[in-house]
């Protein structure tokens, strides 16, 4: 077992696992993004797939293998950046950038941080409401709220960011890359992190509206 | 043919004693600067003027001073080996600095490049990561017959380019992270695409990257910041090669 242990603390190691996360969340990101647009079918049509994901009996193993992959990006995210932090104990007085860095790829550590902090409150608001009968209903309620609102909408800023490098990134992690398609890699990530920022960021900015 | 007309500048330069002293920014005039002087060439000039006061030079690295040896450094502006494209630093002409302009100049920054003196760091942690695999161990012998080793055209010159590296360490300085994976890649690459790096291929790579994280560098995040200031234009791609050796030595190899 010294040869798992050794790979998975290794530099690339710790990489692959960031990768393989990543990606795995962002499957997850398409299913609940499915889920969420029910909300413009109507209360009955929601409250219907809702019901139905609920009483499915493999909804808590998935919730755990959820959590647990949330937990592997954080905690491995925290582990490289302490590294990295680390391997530069002086910075540099004046920093241009050269044309590799892009917005997202310089922010990931911050746009992870304030996806955390919506994880935390996104997960208290619904998922462990007081009162769980009509779960249109409270998502509605819920963004009535401006403020939330405005906090979802800007969390969601921050995840077609993080995604915009992050999905590229994942694919070269993983030794993916050959000019053959990495720009459409590329590409597609742009139009993954925007789809999914807008699809989510869509709901809150129509029910405040309503 | 007529003389170009000289050029002044200001200097912002790190100035640091020993590996001991804080170090700190030191002002510096150059004046009456060729457009056509290298900026190397203008470090000397300053340093004259310097000398004749009595004042200690600023200590810097060169050596081939034609762009093919990897000894100068610097971050020139917040750029290593300064702006331009596929330079070294012994490579960058003063044309590139508009006259009156403040240029900031900076050693490579990185806890695995402890600093020497003023803009000389130590990148002997290079010397090591190559010492730790980075090599073949063949019987040299007689020359082999033509077409003994088979290698198609396209793969000797991804080893070529791979093998264009020298070593100079920008990677590391325009890393926000100071990760050296793209001179570990060019490495690991050069010798893993050719049949004479085969026997070792799974050992060099688990060596190498064992002994870049044991030289305290960072850990690439695909910034890219190495690729665009490389002045041998190594590209990313040898990263995504060197995750796959990585994988493939990890799982597949006896190692």
């Amino acid at each position: 077992m010294g040869w798992l242990f050794r790979t998975l603390n290794s530099s690339i190691g710790k990489k692959v696992q960031m990768a393989l996360s990543g990606l795995l969340l962002c499957g997850f990101l398409v299913t609940h993004l499915a889920g969420n647009l029910f909300l413009y079918g109507g209360r009955e049509m929601f409250n219907h797939y809702a019901k139905a994901l609920e009483e499915n009996p493999l909804l808590p193993a998935a919730e755990i293998g959820l959590l647990l992959l949330f937990l592997l990006h954080i905690a491995t995210a925290l582990r490289v950046t302490y590294g990295n932090k680390r391997a530069r104990p002086v910075a540099y007085a004046k920093t241009a950038c050269a044309g590799g860095k892009t917005i997202g790829s310089a922010t990931m550590v911050f746009s992870g941080l304030l996806l955390l902090a919506f994880l935390i409150v996104h997960v208290k608001t619904f998922r462990f409401a007081p009162d769980r009968s009509d779960l249109y209903a409270m998502v509605m309620a819920a963004f009535q709220n401006k403020l939330y609102a405005g906090f979802y909408v800007a969390a969601m800023a921050a995840l077609g960011l993080h995604l915009s490098h992050g999905f590229w990134s994942g694919f070269q992690t993983l030794g993916a890359d050959h000019p053959k398609y990495t720009p459409w890699i590329k590409r597609l990530g742009l139009a993954f992190a925007a789809a999914v920022a807008f699809g989510f960021a869509s709901i809150p900015i129509w029910a405040s509206l309503r | 043919m007529t003389e170009k007309a000289k050029r002044n500048y200001t200097l912002k330069v790190w100035r640091q004693k020993d590996a001991h002293d804080a170090g700190r920014m030191a002002e510096y005039r150059a004046e009456g600067i060729s457009p056509d002087a290298s900026f190397l060439e203008m470090l000397d000039i300053v340093n004259e003027q310097l000398v004749r006061k009595g004042e200690d030079p600023i200590a810097f690295d060169s050596d081939c001073r034609e762009g093919i040896c990897g000894m100068c450094s610097c971050v020139i502006d917040g750029r290593a080996h300064g702006p331009g494209a596929a330079t070294a630093t012994c490579q960058l002409h003063m044309r590139a600095f508009e006259d009156g302009a403040t240029i900031v100049v900076e050693p490579f920054r990185a806890r695995a490049f402890p600093p020497v003196k003023d803009l000389v760091v130590d990148r002997s942690a290079f010397d090591r990561i190559i010492a730790s695999g980075g090599f073949v161990s063949v019987n040299v012998g007689s020359a082999p017959d033509g077409n003994t080793h088979l290698v198609p055209h396209p793969v000797a010159e991804k080893a070529m380019d791979a093998a264009a590296c020298i070593g100079c360490g920008a990677c590391v300085a325009a890393c926000p992270n100071a990760s050296a994976m793209l001179f570990v890649a060019a490495k690991i690459s050069q010798l893993s695409l050719l049949p004479q790096g085969q026997p070792e291929r799974a050992a060099r790579a688990l060596n190498m990257l064992k002994r870049m994280e044991d030289e305290d560098f960072g850990n690439c995040s695909n910034h890219g910041e190495c690729e665009a200031v490389c002045p041998k234009e190594i590209k990313l791609s040898n990263i995504a090669r060197t995750n796959r050796e990585f994988i493939r030595a990890s799982v597949c190899s006896d190692e």
